[in-house]
């Protein structure tokens, strides 16, 4: 290993060791994943998972862990009846909801869970491959705390919100790490809320999710971060029997994001559908890495996301499904669709199978193109403006992934970003 | 109302007007008729303002205007109005969203104030009984999945809650069985008004049986070789277009 890339390594290295003195708990499973990230390291040049993803940037930055436990950022309004509130990586009950729960979901800390006797080596856990291992180990180690959220047998609780979010004017980083466990034959809805401001800043998450048999979990995820924030994201969920993952992703913010969101359909029957916008606008860099596996009989998967670029924004999407030996008569359906809207914008997309099953039916496409200039003229000829018309086929193009998002506050939510960023860029350009 | 003075236009290297000249006058309705090819959607199209085509001479003149200077959604505002030939299916664009931003752009411009919402409902569902048009046809997308017919009807709605001062009618006839054409031609019909002038652009007569023009102009080849009364698309219709072209090079 050179100097050079030793380097970061030692600032990590030391962060950890002023972390360790803390005595956050769980320190042989923290060493342990320390040690992994310092054998990983950071990316070399030609590694194939961040081939359009640099964080050289990234890598020469020295952020001090966040550390303000009674720190009050600026939270948005609410957009479930029950918020849970996470900063800096900490589960915050004085900026959450106050009251119960509601019905059927159980909440705990690290150290509640710890003393319940829970697996710390579950909850603290590495998932392997891919291109975040290295920062999911890093969660680990760093992580402050660990909010586990559990949805009892057969419970249909009301949707939660959980918001995180960072606190300081100075730079710095957060490992917030969330684990959700939807048992037997529950029906969960959780909005997951990424807020950020203008400072600079990294925030590594990691989310574990398990669906239990006959369960559905569904995920509303908006990451909504300041333009200066560079944002990692490990999302690894584990789907059983006839259980079924949906993810409804609405990436509008942070200026370097990655994500990678990998679900494994264990059982028989257990399906994923997987879908999501991003908006790669300014400078914005947004990566997106969504896998699937499916690994028995039966198992179903749909994974569709739809990108925007505009100035100097750039995108890139990789969507993998894996197909294993034995898990005959699966289906397993990719769409990405982009639009373009300035010369200047890039988005970079690759579709990616690998079957090793005969009985399966797989399918995928990937387009990108530009607004068309038929549907432009047709409505500027019934007087709306250019940007108007640009706007509204955006929020056409837009619209076919939103019209899925059936939780209707985040639904707004996540249109009014999206139309006033759209209004912001379109008015800027000719 | 609409004055055009020798205008040339032409697609990349194809000269396609080559010196037309057309007087409009406030409540008339004239029919542009000819062969394929002749440039009748060419003009339609340049007097909308559609991108690709270049205006290499000539003037066009709009209430006062230069028509050709402004932006297309300009002349919208102003109250020029193109039923296209093809409409264009905008998935994902709501019917109710185009009609009214489209209807509040113009009366911005009128200086009237925005409708609201129940307003607007209560005037669009008046003009979608005229048009024989279901009100579902409001939340889908514009023109989404919508018959030929369905889409001709859509452009005439349009054209009846815009109220233009000129509207532009680009082969509205074609495609429609005799139902639906006599569905539009109603709807045409209902919007004639003094202070409106209605260009019907056509290739056949047939629309004129139930739209009857005050004038009606052969254009061939880029220019207007004659021009009469309606009894000018009867001669056309027993002795072709082709007979023009000959009285045309005779004289």
């Amino acid at each position: 290993m050179s100097a050079a890339a030793a380097e970061p390594l030692a600032y990590y290295r030391a962060a950890f060791e002023v972390v360790r003195a803390g005595d956050p708990g769980a320190a042989a499973q923290r060493a342990a994943a320390f040690e992994r990230f310092a054998a990983i390291g950071f990316p070399a040049a030609r590694d194939e998972a961040w081939k359009y993803t640099s964080l050289r940037r990234l890598e020469s930055r020295r952020f001090p862990v966040h550390g303000d436990a009674g720190a009050r950022p600026a939270l948005p309004a609410p957009l479930a009846g029950h918020r849970i509130t996470i900063v800096d990586g900490r589960w915050r009950p004085d900026l959450s909801s106050q009251g119960v729960l509601p019905g059927g979901l159980r909440l705990r800390s690290l150290g509640e869970a710890q003393s319940d006797g829970e697996s710390l080596a579950a909850l603290l856990r590495v998932a392997q491959g891919g291109g975040t291992e290295r920062f999911a180990a890093l969660n680990a180690a760093l992580c402050p705390d660990v909010v586990l959220l559990d949805v009892a047998d057969g419970a249909a609780p009301e949707p939660l919100e959980v918001v995180v979010a960072t606190s300081g004017a100075e730079p710095g980083m957060s490992h917030p790490r969330l684990v959700i466990r939807a048992a037997r034959g529950s029906s969960s809805r959780i909005v997951l809320r990424h807020v950020g401001d203008d400072t600079e800043r990294l925030v590594n998450a990691v989310v574990d999710v398990e669906v239990g048999p006959d369960a559905a979990l569904h995920l509303y995820r908006l990451l909504d971060a300041g333009a200066r924030a560079f944002h990692i994201e490990r999302i690894e969920a584990t789907v059983a029997q006839r259980g079924a993952f949906l993810v409804h992703d609405a990436q509008l913010g942070a200026g370097l994001a990655r994500l990678d969101l990998n679900a494994r359909l264990a059982a028989p029957q257990a399906s994923a559908e997987l879908t999501g916008l991003f908006l790669a606008d300014g400078s914005r860099h947004l990566d997106t890495h969504v896998r699937v596996d499916h690994f028995a009989v039966g198992t179903r998967s749909l994974v569709d996301y739809r990108g925007v670029a505009a100035g100097r924004g750039r995108a890139v999407f990789n969507g993998k499904a894996v197909v294993h030996a034995g898990a005959q008569q699966s289906q397993a359906r990719q769409s990405n669709r982009n639009l373009l809207l300035t010369p200047g914008a890039e988005i970079d997309t690759k579709p990616e199978f690998e079957i090793y099953a005969d009985d399966v039916q797989c399918s995928h496409g990937a387009t990108t193109g530009q607004l068309d200039p038929a549907a432009l003229f047709y409505l500027r000829a019934r007087g709306l403006s250019a940007t108007e018309a640009r706007a509204a086929l955006t929020r056409a193009f837009a619209g076919a992934v939103l019209s899925r998002m059936d939780h209707a506050a985040f639904a707004v939510a996540v249109r009014d970003v999206l139309d006033a960023r759209l209004a912001r860029l379109l008015e800027a350009q000719p | 109302m609409l004055s055009i003075r020798d205008l040339h236009a032409r697609i990349g290297d194809r000269k396609i007007l080559k010196g037309l000249d057309l007087e409009i006058r406030a409540g008339e309705v004239h029919a542009i008729m000819g062969p394929n090819g002749s440039g009748k959607s060419t003009l339609a199209s340049v007097l909308a303002g559609r991108e690709g085509y270049e205006v290499t001479q000539g003037s066009v003149e709009y209430l006062g205007m230069d028509l050709l200077a402004m932006e297309p959604e300009d002349r919208a505002r102003a109250g020029v109005f193109l039923a296209f030939q093809y409409p264009v299916e905008i998935p994902g664009v709501n019917n109710a969203y185009l009609l009214k931003a489209a209807l509040n752009a113009v009366r911005r411009q009128r200086g009237e104030t925005e409708l609201d919402a129940f307003e607007f409902l209560a005037m669009v569902r008046d003009k979608m009984k005229l048009m024989q048009m279901d009100e579902s046809f409001l939340n889908r997308g514009v023109n989404e999945g919508f018959s030929g017919g369905e889409k001709k009807r859509n452009e005439i709605l349009q054209m009846a809650v815009l109220e233009p001062k000129l509207a532009l009618l680009d082969e509205t006839d074609s495609g429609l069985d005799i139902d639906a054409l006599r569905v539009v031609a109603a709807g045409v019909n209902s919007l004639r008004a003094p202070d409106r002038s209605i260009v019907l652009v056509t290739h056949y007569q047939r629309l004129l049986d139930y739209i009857e023009p005050d004038r009606v102009h052969v254009l061939s080849d880029g220019r207007i070789l004659r021009s009469g009364d309606k009894s000018l698309a009867f001669e056309l219709e027993k002795r072709g277009y082709d007979w023009v072209r000959q009285e045309a090079r005779v004289a």
